[in-house]
């Protein structure tokens, strides 16, 4: 499993650093966040370094969305009716735009647009098919399809089996998958969410498609057991999880609160750097270092001795931190076997588990980014996947 | 005048007829036929659905399987003493026990769970390239034959994939028999049915000859009960004490899932999963 960035507001310089630290890696564009001559020259600057791709995703989730950035792009229609788009030739139009700005930034595997939807029905089935089939006819390239999905729908057992099997039919190579979190929630707390979300990866990965999970945070770990591919996340909370609403309101109703927090990641905790200060008065502040495997030397100042709060840990050096360790979370996020991938993960919750207790008595909270109220639903995600993939991920695995 | 009495003479060739059962559809006899060795006659009751009859014939016709027996011929009977045309047709026939006469007299034990896992799935692979679900395995429908290798018969309410349902599409239950249906065929979900539905059922099938008692239908009080088991948890695999590393248990966990996708892919995946259980058993890679 590897790690994609997906980018968002102020991340081109982290985009750049991040790639070329890492010897290689891959941007999804933005169009939200990037004017068409943005878009140009961040990709250009990415595909120039080594080992550095990018993939633009067409946001076309929402296509009554009038976000002004987005709908400066050549490619967003001037005007959009549901009747007028499909049976005219506007779809067509669409794509033909897209293959080519695709072309332009130098993207090797196409993102098919794809519409959000809270259920999957004949109707938006019928749309993503004519998507896939108008695509098919403009370019060789391989192609990836946007799948959207409402909290609602993640969470309806049927459209989730409904997808699956429309997805038998798909001549895509693979699934651009972006779930929106129940009730706005940063780190998930339904269960049943997340099991589906697991189930949905892993019967397209049995299907023969690629996955890329886009809007991820580090609870999104989890999906290696389900054989991801890719997981996708950025800087802000609001490209580390779904946010359909972002791509609704105007661009200047964006990043509003900023804190800086300091990722924990062998407690998939995050916590305000006062928090570390609290840790360090408790003599704890040593078990919130990372792990030396990690290879993150951007928190090493908030561990150098001095108080943390004092350390002037910057935004750009926390968001840089947090990437870095995810990067490397999930290059080890798969292991040999379905079985070893998934014990693997819950000794990483046990042990979150006693780290998070010892923390929490000594007065450290991590507040809403503790991990300590999905640690539960991982773990019922995971069994619940077991249980009823298990026995064919674990004889398909070495193929996922 | 009997059906025996007079049916000889509306079926050349055909020699030592004898009654083997009557069913509220058919008769059926065991007979010689002059080239075609032991056979099984079946002639179709009037106003039975001739729809459905003719549709199984063709069915089992474009089957070619050395674990299904081969319809030789079939016809038309006309201007018989019972007044109205027959369906008739003419098949090889196995003999042996079905299933569920050997479980009256116990479990399975290993070396014919694994030969009839093994046999079905070759039947439901060669059933399956010809577009067709069987849509009724049982214990009854799979006849171990003499020579111990077993057979899938009885094809009356298999559905071919290419044909349009006879079931209404409103309908609230499809053909099947319960307890070995899985959900989508019972809730009559076409969209939805495949050859999978032959695995559910003989995953359910394989459950009862392990253990001897019927995996959903034992203890159950009525027939809702027995759908909520089917929907409500896994299916219930008894211990095999002869799957020490539960390769076989894992394969009938995938084959017993009640949601499809979580089943093999089709007939021909399972047949490969089976014989990679086979080598394993076998010590070979």
């Amino acid at each position: 499993m590897q790690l994609k960035l997906q980018f968002g507001y102020g991340m081109m310089d982290h985009s750049r650093v991040l790639i070329d630290t890492w010897k290689g890696g891959s941007v999804i564009l933005s169009p939200r966040d990037l004017s068409p001559v943005q878009l140009e020259r961040l990709a250009g600057q990415i595909t120039s370094l080594q080992g550095g791709d990018v993939l633009l995703d067409p946001q076309f989730y929402l296509p009554y969305a009038d976000h002004e950035r987005l709908t400066s792009h050549e490619y967003w229609p001037s005007a959009y009716s549901t009747e007028g788009f499909w049976s005219g030739s506007d779809i067509r139009g669409l794509l033909k735009k897209l293959v080519a700005l695709n072309k332009t930034l130098g993207c090797k595997t196409l993102i098919l647009p794809g519409l959000y939807t809270d259920q999957v029905d004949d109707d938006w089935i019928a749309r993503q098919n004519a998507f896939m089939e108008e695509a098919r006819a403009l370019t060789d390239n391989p192609l990836y399809i946007t799948v959207a999905l409402a909290a609602d729908a993640v969470k309806s057992d049927e459209s989730i089996d409904e997808l699956l099997a429309a997805s038998e039919k798909w001549d895509v190579s693979g699934v651009y998958l972006l779930c929106e979190h129940p009730n706005g929630e940063y780190l998930v707390t339904d269960p049943s969410w997340l099991s589906n979300v697991l189930d949905l990866v892993a019967g397209l990965k049995l299907k023969g498609k690629k996955v890329l999970a886009g809007y991820c945070n580090h609870q999104m770990l989890s999906l290696a057991a389900a054989g991801v591919d890719w997981i996708a996340s950025g800087t802000w909370m609001n490209v580390r999880s779904f946010p359909p609403d972002k791509f609704r309101a105007p661009y200047d109703d964006e990043i509003k609160q900023r804190s800086t927090w300091y990722y924990c990641p062998q407690g998939f905790s995050e916590y305000k750097v006062p928090f570390l200060d609290i840790a360090k008065k408790q003599g704890m502040l040593d078990k919130l270092a990372p792990p030396a495997e990690l290879g993150s030397a951007h928190a090493d100042v908030l561990f150098s001795g001095i108080q943390p709060t004092s350390a002037r840990w910057t935004e750009q050096s926390a968001f840089r931190h947090y990437l870095h360790c995810l990067w490397s979370q999930a290059k080890s996020a798969r292991r040999e076997s379905f079985d070893q991938t998934v014990d693997e993960q819950e000794r990483a919750l046990d042990a979150a588990e006693d780290l998070l207790a010892s923390l929490q008595a000594a007065g450290v909270k991590g507040q809403l980014r503790d991990f300590t109220t999905s640690l539960d639903v991982n773990r019922a995600a995971l069994s619940v996947l077991r249980s009823s993939r298990g026995p064919i991920l674990r004889r398909k695995w070495a193929n996922l | 005048m009997t059906v025996l009495t007079w049916l000889p003479s509306f079926l050349p060739g055909i020699s030592n007829l004898r009654g083997l059962l009557e069913g509220g559809q058919k008769w059926v006899f065991s007979a010689t036929h002059s080239t075609d060795g032991e056979v099984v006659v079946k002639l179709i009751k009037p106003h039975t659905a001739d729809e459905r009859v003719q549709r199984e014939i063709l069915a089992v016709k474009e089957i070619n399987s050395l674990r299904v027996p081969r319809i030789f011929e079939d016809g038309v009977l006309r201007g018989t003493p019972a007044g109205v045309d027959l369906i008739w047709l003419r098949e090889q026939r196995i003999v042996g026990e079905n299933v569920r006469q050997i479980l009256q007299r116990g479990p399975l034990p290993q070396n014919e769970i694994v030969a009839l896992c093994s046999h079905v799935l070759e039947a439901l692979v060669d059933v399956e390239q010809a577009r067709i679900v069987h849509r009724d395995i049982k214990p009854e429908n799979i006849i171990r034959g003499a020579d111990g290798s077993y057979w899938l018969i009885d094809f009356g309410i298999a559905r071919h994939l290419d044909l349009s349902s006879l079931t209404a599409t409103a309908a609230l239950g499809g053909p099947g028999t319960l307890g070995y249906a899985p959900p989508e065929q019972y809730r009559n979900q076409k969209r939805d049915l495949d050859s999978r539905a032959d695995l559910f059922a003989l995953a359910v099938t394989l459950a009862e000859c392990i253990s001897g008692k019927h995996p959903y239908i034992e203890g159950a009080r009525d027939a809702p009960m027995v759908c909520k088991r089917i929907e409500g948890a896994p299916l219930p695999i008894p211990k095999i004490p002869w799957d020490r590393e539960r390769k076989f248990t894992d394969f009938l966990t995938a084959m017993g899932q009640r949601r499809v996708d979580c089943r093999p892919r089709d007939a021909s995946d399972a047949r490969t999963w089976m014989q990679e259980i086979q080598n394993a058993f076998a010590g070979r890679p």
